[in-house]
């Protein structure tokens, strides 16, 4: 697909990876519409990137703001699923006097928007480039996590989720000229990477990681790019993390 | 029947074009489901170079409504 021109849609864009990801795909010639639930965030936008704020669990609004990108743009060409939410706990904790185990309600919420979100704005935005035949390209930002981690029941299980979701949609779609790939990026240098990891950790896995190194967000989009310019890769979930899982 | 579509059915659904008449209904085909018929729709438009709306594609249940939307399209079957 020639990204020069294309339309796309990139959900949880207005931060970190999302931002990244939407800067890249604009400055290769993309118009990019952004779409986050963080108002404030959006507000501070680069020049060239549209802000749309939406709730990525709520079908309604996904399928109204869908509707009105198309009214402003006619039609939508590319879609990466990068809103979500890490999220960490442990299914046996043993130092919680609340209850030893993973609550259910946050199991729950973490599957709605990893996971649930995805087929949210993915089943709007199909549906539109079904009924016009217009093909396009879907990314999903999945994780290293997907195959399972420590301490992310959860998240690990959404992001598996995603990964087959992906290669669903890619054996289903191809048919209508829609492919569908995933990204899944290992451990990259963003301020959730960062916050979320403590630095003898960070060392740990930069020592375990064959390039010794954390990712770049940059990296991550260039990856994202490569999987919608080529247009005979389809149902991939190629890993960005430096080696780590090989 | 239309030979040339009766050859694109046949090869959508995988069965004999011997097999395949008006009568022919979506339940007494057992591939004939839901990604079939996309697979048909995309052999349809591409074969009769026309575009098929949702409604339309909602009412081939049937090779009689099959054939009823193609003409409808002003696709000619010639018969």
């Amino acid at each position: 697909m020639e990204i020069e021109g294309a339309i796309a849609l990139v959900t949880g864009g207005a931060q970190g990876l999302g931002l990244a990801i939407a800067a890249h795909l604009a400055a290769l010639g993309a118009r990019v519409v952004v779409a986050d639930h963080n108002a404030e965030t959006l507000s501070r936008l680069p020049e060239g990137l549209e802000p749309a704020r939406l709730d990525v669990t709520q079908p309604a609004e996904v399928k109204a703001a869908v509707a009105e990108i198309l009214a402003r743009h006619e039609r939508l060409d590319i879609l990466v699923n990068n809103a979500g939410s890490i999220y960490s706990e442990a299914f046996v904790n043993l130092m919680n006097p609340a209850g030893i185990m993973h609550d259910y309600e946050r199991f729950r919420r973490s599957l709605t928007v990893n996971l649930d979100s995805v087929f949210i704005v993915t089943s709007a935005v199909v549906e539109q480039m079904v009924r016009r035949r217009t093909g396009g390209a879907i990314v999903n930002i999945s994780s290293i996590s997907a195959g399972g981690n420590e301490g992310q029941t959860a998240y690990a299980a959404a992001k598996a989720g995603v990964n087959a979701m992906t290669v669903t949609w890619a054996k289903e779609l191809g048919r209508w000229g829609i492919r569908c790939n995933a990204v899944a990026p290992g451990f990259i240098a963003t301020v959730s990477t960062q916050g979320a990891l403590t630095a003898s950790v960070l060392k740990h896995i930069q020592d375990s990681t064959p390039l010794r190194r954390l990712g770049e967000a940059s990296e991550v989009a260039q990856a994202v790019s490569c999987v919608i310019a080529n247009d005979f890769i389809n149902g991939a979930v190629l890993n960005v993390n430096g080696g780590l899982t090989i | 029947m239309n030979q040339q579509l009766a050859v694109l059915l046949a090869d959508v659904f995988a069965m004999r074009v011997s097999d395949i008449h008006p009568d022919l209904k979506k339940d007494d085909v057992g591939s004939w489901d839901s990604l079939k018929q996309m697979d048909l729709v995309m052999s349809l438009e591409r074969t009769y170079g026309i575009a098929l709306d949702i409604p339309d594609i909602l009412q081939m249940v049937s090779v009689a409504a099959v054939i009823a939307v193609l003409i409808a399209k002003g696709v000619d079957l010639g018969d």
